[in-house]
């Protein structure tokens, strides 16, 4: 026996909450909640009554999309059950998976339209029906667009990721007509998909169920679950077929699971991979065979490696990582190669050089040989789907993004940090007036909390589509209750991948208030404002007018040209859903489909239960590891956050290589002033200055940015976020686990609890995202631990306008 | 009739509470600190940074460990605490007293008290929401990311728990005290 089991849970002995305090705690949006629905904070169990009722579907409580099972009795779900089907998660759900049905049962949902009476923000609101809600968004539209002569980028808006994020995006795009859209891109992965795509063609997918090195830089799988990722990983560990090294700054879970864990000067990734790379070169290990058959200006790059300079005792001042590991690391990755993966990681907004360290990992991990390779990085298949295609009208006048100068690439998603302070700092071409959210909460996840409240408090109208009311959600105008997860039916899904399928997210139980799935708000929305801004656009586009005088009639181009608002979303999901799946795979696969949640071609042949806790979804010589010849034109894999549309436009604008991997990109230097290839900048770095800190945040396995920050469940798992600083900075300081301390930026301040650990290192502190809500209607969130936005500075890398939420420094003190 | 065990292939942890919400969920625990049936063990990190220890960092899930020769069933006054035809230890919230001495006599810290049943509780191996419905796995098991436990039949000597404990290195928690748990932890 080596270790001490305790049932005392880590960080929690001080945060112990219970029911009885939410009963006490509880205020009422509008009217008082009744005890009852506080009660329901308790779990029923299952009773097996005759009613008991098995329905697949897919899970919301983050971006992965897990296959679940609902118990359903008597109309209320009791068990949430992994569905063994799904080859992405793989018989599994995780604490949050679990967790769907208190997010159900939230008493502290949003439960019918609202419109604001008291100030922006103050929280106060009124109950209003549907069509009040549309009536309210149409006349603040007409006017504003009235005024600003039908330049549709006056509205801004932004999402969060969704399934039917693209319900709502291509309303809002397509239909209204804006080019201000912003979403979690650039708070989150732009840096690692535009410099995996742009140097492989594909972001693609780490085949960690046969690799056997994996270089774990930041990403932390074992708490930022991803799937497979997490599962494949895991099982595979500590000396069971894959090594691991983890580079973090924080000791993590996942590095608990390393074979090496090298804790790197917050930063300086960049300068880590380039000696990696120096040492394969100057050595001669990389896979001369593969870089000469399929890598483009491989010469130049090694060439450029060594006449830097970047050798690992380069490396070693900047890093803190010895010379003599970073030699190790570069053969060992050599040695298991082509088996040997750098992996891409997902929130990589953390630096001014972040795309460049992307970069330059996906060009090593090609050295070795492992892309479009069992073990390596891999593209996979996709099952196609149907079409659903939504006619747009074009607006004449509506103008370009408002940010687009800010960084060098700005897609269409746009650069969060860079567009909201275009707005506050008065450098935009035109006024944006309205602002529509949907499923995304800017005030808790963009850096710089405070100016996006300015931002907010600019705006004539502001409109929140979301199920929780959070802290955006306070600053509406106008509040549109989204239906849960388990109450709707979303757009069908195809996941790519060696094993792709299909999978469906159905309706579990009908919407316990009155909500709606977005489909059905963008038709309200639309058959509202169709007509009233085609008013405006007929008074002020000129296309328009002529194109009305030469195509016979306003009636004839409004229906044609796709004026009609509501046109694409007038058929119910299932109806969309239906054809999307049974025009390509017939009605049997429909059924299949909704029957079980899950389908793929052979599924019934392949799929096999091999012991208790292993499938088999395709036999090994049907999955597809081997897919590209040439270049790689399409990406099959897509990641769900990956809006391939437009990774192909940059594609075809900077990656001119023809072979698989591309080692410069001097279109995007010509055109666009980026380094062709990965370049350390000294300028673009500053060491953090003694006595200071650097702020890092980071995820964990139980909470989902703020979007779970009021689950009971969860908060049962972890009830609070705590300041990770070194133990022995935290003894000359005399902080102790659990004083309350300040920490405190350019920007702003927060009181958090203290962790001393000596898992962070002495010039470090960290601690994790989602936590620190304001809105008082979030009765178990509120105020409960610290806001990292408050204090993160907005800082964005200049490529593509991804933020940089590790370049903060800060200082602390006990309160 | 069977005899219910429980491998953990433990290695495979990474801590993040799928079990213990599971377990949640499907037994109707109360929510509340300590009233539940599953927990990670998290020893103390060795070492100083940079050097930390990474051997010294494991993650331990731990519940019941279904003794065949149970303290807390030894003690009950009442005989709330009894063996069913599974092996499984399990509780009689109609004779169950609350006198906690089970609570004293577990080695394992593995009961607790759920104040809306009044009952000292604890884990079942699911018998009453699973096994007896004929689904002979667990939620824990069901539910975990990772893999870590190996739900079977200790009795059937085709089973795959039987086989792995045949196979593959295996250690119960303080066997020394003659509680002869049901839980395996593989090596």
């Amino acid at each position: 026996m080596k270790t001490e089991i305790s049932r005392r849970r880590f960080l929690q002995g001080s945060a112990a909450f219970t029911v009885v305090a939410v009963s006490g705690a509880a205020t009422a949006l509008i009217e008082k909640k009744k005890h009852d629905e506080v009660a329901s904070f308790g779990l029923r169990k299952t009773q097996w009554s005759d009613k008991l009722e098995e329905v697949p579907t897919l899970c919301e409580m983050c971006v992965n999309k897990c296959a679940a099972i609902a118990r359903v009795e008597d109309g209320v779900i009791t068990k949430l059950n992994p569905n063994p089907l799904f080859p992405k998660s793989r018989n599994m759900l995780c604490a949050r998976g679990n967790a769907g049905i208190q997010a159900l049962e939230d008493p502290d949902r949003l439960k019918y339209p609202l419109i604001r009476v008291g100030k922006r923000g103050e929280g106060k609101f009124k109950r209003v029906t549907w069509d009040e809600a549309y009536e309210y968004i149409k006349d603040k539209m007409v006017k504003i667009l009235d005024e600003e002569k039908d330049n549709r980028s006056t509205i801004g808006f932004c999402a969060g990721e969704g399934m039917a994020e693209h319900t709502y995006v291509s309303f809002m795009k397509d239909k209204i007509g804006s080019s201000n859209f912003v979403n979690h891109s650039t708070i989150c992965l732009t840096t690692t998909i535009a410099g995996y795509s742009l140097t492989l063609g594909g972001y693609g997918q780490a085949d960690l169920e046969n690799a056997e090195y994996v270089i774990m830089a930041g990403a932390n799988r074992a708490e930022a679950i991803v799937t497979p990722d997490t599962m494949d990983m895991f099982k595979r560990t500590k000396g069971r077929g894959a090594k691991l090294v983890v580079i973090d700054p924080r000791f993590t879970n996942t590095a608990s699971h390393a074979d090496k864990w090298l804790p790197i000067e917050v930063g300086t990734d960049l300068a880590f991979v380039l000696a990696l790379t120096h040492v394969a070169i100057s050595e001669e290990l990389y896979n001369k065979r593969f870089t000469q058959e399929n890598m483009s200006d491989f010469e130049d790059y090694k060439k450029h490696i060594l006449d830097k300079g970047y050798t690992p005792e380069w490396a070693e001042k900047i890093t803190g990582i010895k010379a003599k590991e970073i030699r190790e690391v570069a053969r060992d990755f050599m040695a298991h190669a082509p088996r040997s993966i750098y992996y891409q990681g997902r929130r990589t907004a953390w630096s001014f050089q972040d795309f460049q360290v992307r970069r330059a990992q996906a060009i090593f991990t090609a050295m070795g040989g492992g892309i479009d390779q069992k073990g390596g990085i891999i593209f996979g298949k996709k099952l196609p789907l149907g079409k659903h295609e939504i006619s747009s009208p074009t607006y004449f006048n509506a103008q370009g993004r408002i940010e687009k100068n800010k960084a060098a690439v700005i897609g269409t998603s746009g650069s969060w940090i860079a567009w909201r302070n275009t707005i506050i700092d008065g450098t935009a071409p035109y006024p944006v007036r309205a602002f529509f959210a949907y499923k995304q909460n800017p005030m808790l996840s963009v850096p710089n909390t405070t100016k996006t409240r300015q931002m907010l408090e600019t705006m004539d109208l502001v409109v929140v589509i979301d199920t929780m009311p959070s802290d955006t959600v306070m600053m509406a105008d106008v509040v549109l209750p989204e239906s849960h997860y388990l109450e709707r039916e979303d757009p069908v899904k195809t996941f790519g991948g060696s094993e792709p399928s299909i999978a469906l997210r159905k309706k579990v139980v009908d919407a316990k208030y009155d909500t709606k799935p977005v489909i059905e708000i963008m038709r309200g929305l639309g058959e509202k404002l169709s007509k009233p801004l085609f008013e405006i656009s007929k008074k002020y586009d000129e296309e328009l007018q002529e194109l009305i005088e030469d195509e016979g009639g306003e009636e004839a181009v409004y229906k044609q040209e796709g004026y009609d608002l509501a046109d694409g979303f007038r058929h119910s999901q299932e109806t969309i859903n239906h054809h999307m799946v049974a025009s390509v795979y017939g009605e049997e696969t429909w059924k299949t489909l909704r029957e079980k949640g899950i389908f793929y071609p052979d599924m019934d042949k392949y799929f096999k239960q091999k012991s208790v806790n292993n499938y088999q979804y395709y036999p090994e010589h049907k999955k597809s590891y081997s897919v590209i010849k040439g270049d790689l034109e399409v990406e099959p894999y897509h990641d769900t956050c990956v809006d391939t549309k437009e990774m192909s436009v940059l594609k075809k604008e900077f990656r001119t290589a023809t072979s698989k991997i591309a080692c410069a990109l001097y279109n995007l230097e010509k055109k666009k002033g980026v380094d062709a290839m990965p370049t350390w900048r000294d300028e673009l770095y500053t060491p953090t200055p003694q006595g200071r800190f650097r702020f890092i945040t980071g995820r964990h396995g139980q909470f989902t940015q703020s979007g779970t920050a009021n689950n009971a469940l969860l908060l049962d798992l972890m009830g609070d976020n705590y300041l990770w600083l070194n133990k022995r900075v935290a003894q000359e300081r005399g902080i102790k686990f659990g004083d309350k301390v300040e920490v405190k930026s350019s920007i702003g301040a927060i009181q958090i609890k203290a962790y001393p650990t000596e898992k962070i290192g002495p010039n470090v502190v960290f601690f994790i995202h989602g936590f620190g809500a304001e809105s008082s209607e979030l009765t178990l969130a509120h105020h409960r631990g610290a806001n990292d936005n408050m204090i993160i500075e907005d800082h964005y890398e200049k490529s593509f306008g991804s933020a940089a939420m590790h370049e903060t420094i800060v200082d602390i003190r006990r309160v | 009739m069977a005899r219910y065990g429980m491998a953990l292939d433990y290695k495979s942890c990474i801590n993040c509470k799928a079990c213990e919400s599971a377990c949640k969920e499907e037994n109707g625990i109360l929510i509340g600190a300590d009233k539940h049936r599953i927990w990670v063990g998290v020893p103390e990190m060795e070492g100083i940074f940079p050097d930390l220890s990474i051997g010294s960092s494991s993650y331990e899930p731990s519940q019941c460990q279904q003794c065949d020769n149970a303290p807390c069933q030894e003690v009950c006054p009442t005989n709330a605490t009894y063996y069913d035809d599974n092996g499984v230890v399990r509780v009689n919230p109609e004779q169950c007293i609350l006198c906690t001495y089970c609570m004293q006599a577990c080695p394992y810290d593995a009961r607790y008290i759920d104040d809306r049943t009044m009952t000292v509780d604890k884990c079942n191996f699911c018998s009453d929401t699973r096994l007896i419905n004929g689904e002979t796995t667990t939620a824990c098991q069901a539910t975990c990311p990772t893999k870590v436990r190996i739900f079977g039949d200790l009795d059937d000597p085709n089973s795959e728990i039987s086989q792995v404990l045949r196979d593959r290195e295996h250690y119960s928690l303080k066997t020394h005290l003659g509680t002869k748990p049901k839980l395996y932890y593989l090596t």
